[in-house]
């Protein structure tokens, strides 16, 4: 894949009213990883939790990303995205068991592996995964919250979501039990696309019209977006830490460069295919 | 935790801590909240328990009254008043009411499909879009920009309005709180504010400024004080 084929700008802010950050974010620039994760927990064990689930997701993850490139295995993203997040899981709930201080931490993610002209996308909990794409905001991801719950089985109208006490109860997180199922999804990417992966902090005060708005308006300068992101955030409260990556495809990045060798190997390949 | 407080013009007849699932409210004695006026069904509503929501429902198949509006359905706020013929059912939910910082972010049980529960008016959809955004708590100020040359003028109402033209040089107008601000966002030039160049950093704007930018002129204007 060519270096540099991601633009990537990143930021967390503690927000208006938190005494502290219990967000953490990662990136991995030249193998295009981003990982964000928003932690829970008493006596600052929110904080720990995010900064295992965001190490552990980049360290794995680069580690699978070297393997699978290198050719050496076939196993592909998805699979490093669900072992990683997995392990994750795990070294999270275990630290939680044997430490008392960190008894009953957890933390939601969201994560997203750039490879081959695809991007692979997995997230647990509120945290979100939004897409631009000729200039539209789509939202990639289904909260695991008590809100979207309350909507999607009817106890109360979408309309009346703004009234409800319960923004921010999560129904699923990394680190509460042995096992996690995380949502996993496979995507085409492509050039002139801009991921937007971010905690609750920014999609609870700002609408999603205006995070389209400023990612739309700004793409050309990645870091001012971020920074409208967050700012827009705290100018409408700010009531909870708010996080933000954006990541924006500058150009194809094949899996392998497109040599006459390879393009006669797929033309071979396309031949023999289905026949 | 929350709390119902019946009362008949000055005299408190009932209290009662929201501690269980659903209770019931209506003139029959079985109701948790049981209400002796000829104008309340025997089985006249309910409120129940879901997260840190109190979801108060009609049972009658007509509008409650709940701060003299009618509504079939609320999810209560503090302080709301139900109005039950001559009664007043007070909802009080000191948690929601006092400090935000409470609201944290907790894991809890998703919800399971129940039938029973689903008011018949809702429709369930495969792709909803739940706004969860809450109300900004924040007072936005109104301004414009006025093309100098081209005459017409552009209503700076949302959060960021651009100006100019790719690669030679584009300005973001921000709306915050306290202001207006601009900001080069890209091209081979940065913009002016009154004849000077104002770099990479965010200018705030005063009424009758005016930016310059990729061979466009803008006026920016503050509507009222």
């Amino acid at each position: 894949m060519p270096s540099g084929f991601l633009e990537v700008a990143l930021l967390t802010d503690v927000g208006n009213v938190r005494q502290y950050n219990e967000d953490s974010i990662a990136v991995d620039l030249t193998r295009g990883i981003l990982a964000l994760a928003d932690g829970m927990g008493g006596h600052r064990a929110g904080e720990v939790a995010s900064r295992m689930a965001t190490e552990m997701l980049l360290t794995r993850l680069t580690a699978a990303a070297d393997t699978f490139r290198a050719n050496k295995r076939q196993h592909g993203p998805l699979l490093a995205l669900t072992q990683s997040i997995n392990q994750a899981n795990k070294s999270i709930y275990e630290a939680g068991r044997v430490d008392p201080r960190y008894r009953g931490m957890g933390t939601t993610m969201a994560a997203a592996m750039f490879h081959d002209n695809r991007v692979v996308l997995g997230h647990v909990g509120d945290s979100r995964i939004y897409r631009m794409r000729n200039g539209r905001l789509e939202l990639l991801t289904r909260d695991d919250s008590l809100l979207r719950d309350q909507v999607e089985l009817g106890v109360i109208a979408a309309a009346e979501a703004r009234q409800s006490h319960n923004r921010s109860l999560v129904t699923r997180a990394l680190g509460i039990e042995e096992r996690v199922s995380a949502h996993l999804a496979d995507e085409s990417a492509v050039t002139g696309d801009i991921y937007l992966l971010c905690s609750d902090g920014l999609n609870d005060c700002v609408e999603d019209a205006d995070i389209e708005l400023i990612v739309s308006a700004l793409a050309a300068n990645l870091p001012l977006a971020a920074t409208h992101l967050v700012q827009a955030a705290k100018d409408n409260g700010g009531y909870d830490n708010v996080s933000v990556i954006l990541a924006k495809v500058k150009e194809p990045f094949p899996a392998r460069a497109s040599t006459w060798w390879w393009r006669f190997l797929d033309w071979l390949k396309h031949l023999f295919a289905g026949k | 935790m929350a709390k119902l407080i019946l009362s008949n013009g000055e005299t408190i007849v009932d209290q009662c801590w929201l501690d269980d699932a659903r209770v019931t409210i209506g003139r029959a004695k079985g109701n948790r909240i049981a209400v002796d006026d000829p104008s309340v069904a025997e089985a006249h509503a309910s409120i129940s328990h879901v997260g840190r929501d109190y979801i108060l429902e009609d049972l009658r198949g007509m509008a409650l009254s709940v701060n003299g509006s009618p509504m079939r359905r609320r999810i209560l706020q503090h302080n709301d008043v139900i109005e039950l013929g001559t009664f007043h059912l007070r909802f009080v939910d000191s948690k929601s009411s006092s400090d935000i910082d409470l609201e944290r972010t907790m894991l809890i049980p998703g919800l399971k499909f129940n039938p029973d529960r689903r008011p018949q008016d809702l429709e369930v959809t495969q792709d909803l879009h739940v706004p969860s955004t809450r109300g900004a708590n924040a007072h936005f100020p109104s301004g414009s920009v006025r093309m100098v040359n081209g005459g017409h003028t552009h209503a700076l109402d949302r959060v960021v309005a651009t100006f100019g033209e790719p690669g030679r040089g584009v300005v973001v107008f921000t709306r915050r709180p306290k202001g207006y601000y601009a900001t080069y966002v890209e091209g081979e030039s940065y913009p002016r504010v009154n004849g000077e160049s104002i770099g990479k950093e965010p200018r705030h704007l005063h009424n009758g400024d005016r930016v310059e930018i990729a061979g466009l002129e803008l006026e920016f204007l503050m509507d009222g004080p």
